[in-house]
């Protein structure tokens, strides 16, 4: 039986949902399962790709300890997911419109493409639905 | 004979040890094996389940003194 594909849709700038995403995308994309991540808001923030990596996560008291005990990074987890395994990673356009950011500023070879929320939610019609 | 890799992931935070685990098997020949040790509490249950859904074999898991040794046979 194949999997249904997972599609998150990640917003949040916290550190704490940044790292459940990449969790949850790079162990789903190595289990033989698609997996699609959608970034806009304040999380696009996290994937600037000249961002001081001690600057690049902000969370609460969770983040703190991700820091201290030194978790997978969680760009690192989404490069492994898309390295090992079948996960696309999209940045949403309206963020990079309203940021002015182009993709050039994300981090290099992370993202496939620049999509819009109405293609994204149009895909995940039939799979499961995840937003951070 | 089968070959065994072995990775000491210990202190690994989870998905460290699985991620590391899957890495090792693309290098390693079908029906060789990797040995993996976890002090990650969940990866006695999750690499096994891991192990289920793709399609490998476990050879075993047996907890040793603060961490896990996991055997998983490439089998695909």
């Amino acid at each position: 039986m194949t999997s249904q594909p997972l599609y998150i849709l990640l917003c949040s700038g916290e550190h704490e949902k940044i790292q459940m995403a990449a969790m949850m995308a790079s162990v789903g994309a190595v289990s033989d399962r698609a997996v699609h991540v959608f970034v806009s808001m304040n999380a696009m923030f996290a994937f600037d790709k000249d961002a001081p990596p001690a600057e690049r996560y902000r969370g609460g008291t969770f983040s703190g300890l991700l820091k201290e005990k030194g978790v997978p990074d969680a760009i690192n987890l989404f490069e492994q997911g898309k390295m090992l395994g079948d996960l696309k990673m999209y940045v949403c356009s309206m963020a990079l419109d309203v940021s002015g950011w182009d993709e050039n500023r994300l981090v290099d070879g992370l993202f496939d493409e620049a999509m819009g929320l109405t293609k994204f939610l149009s895909d995940a019609e039939g799979g499961q639905f995840v937003t951070l | 004979m089968a070959e065994r890799t072995k990775i000491d992931a210990r202190g690994a935070f989870c998905p460290g040890p699985l991620m590391e685990l899957i890495a090792a098997l693309k290098l390693i020949e079908v029906g060789d094996e990797v040995e993996i040790w976890s002090s990650d509490k969940g990866s006695a249950k999750d690499i096994p389940e891991w192990v289920a859904k793709v399609g490998h074999e476990m050879v075993g898991v047996e907890n040793m003194e603060g961490y896990d040794s996991i055997v998983v046979r490439k089998a695909k």
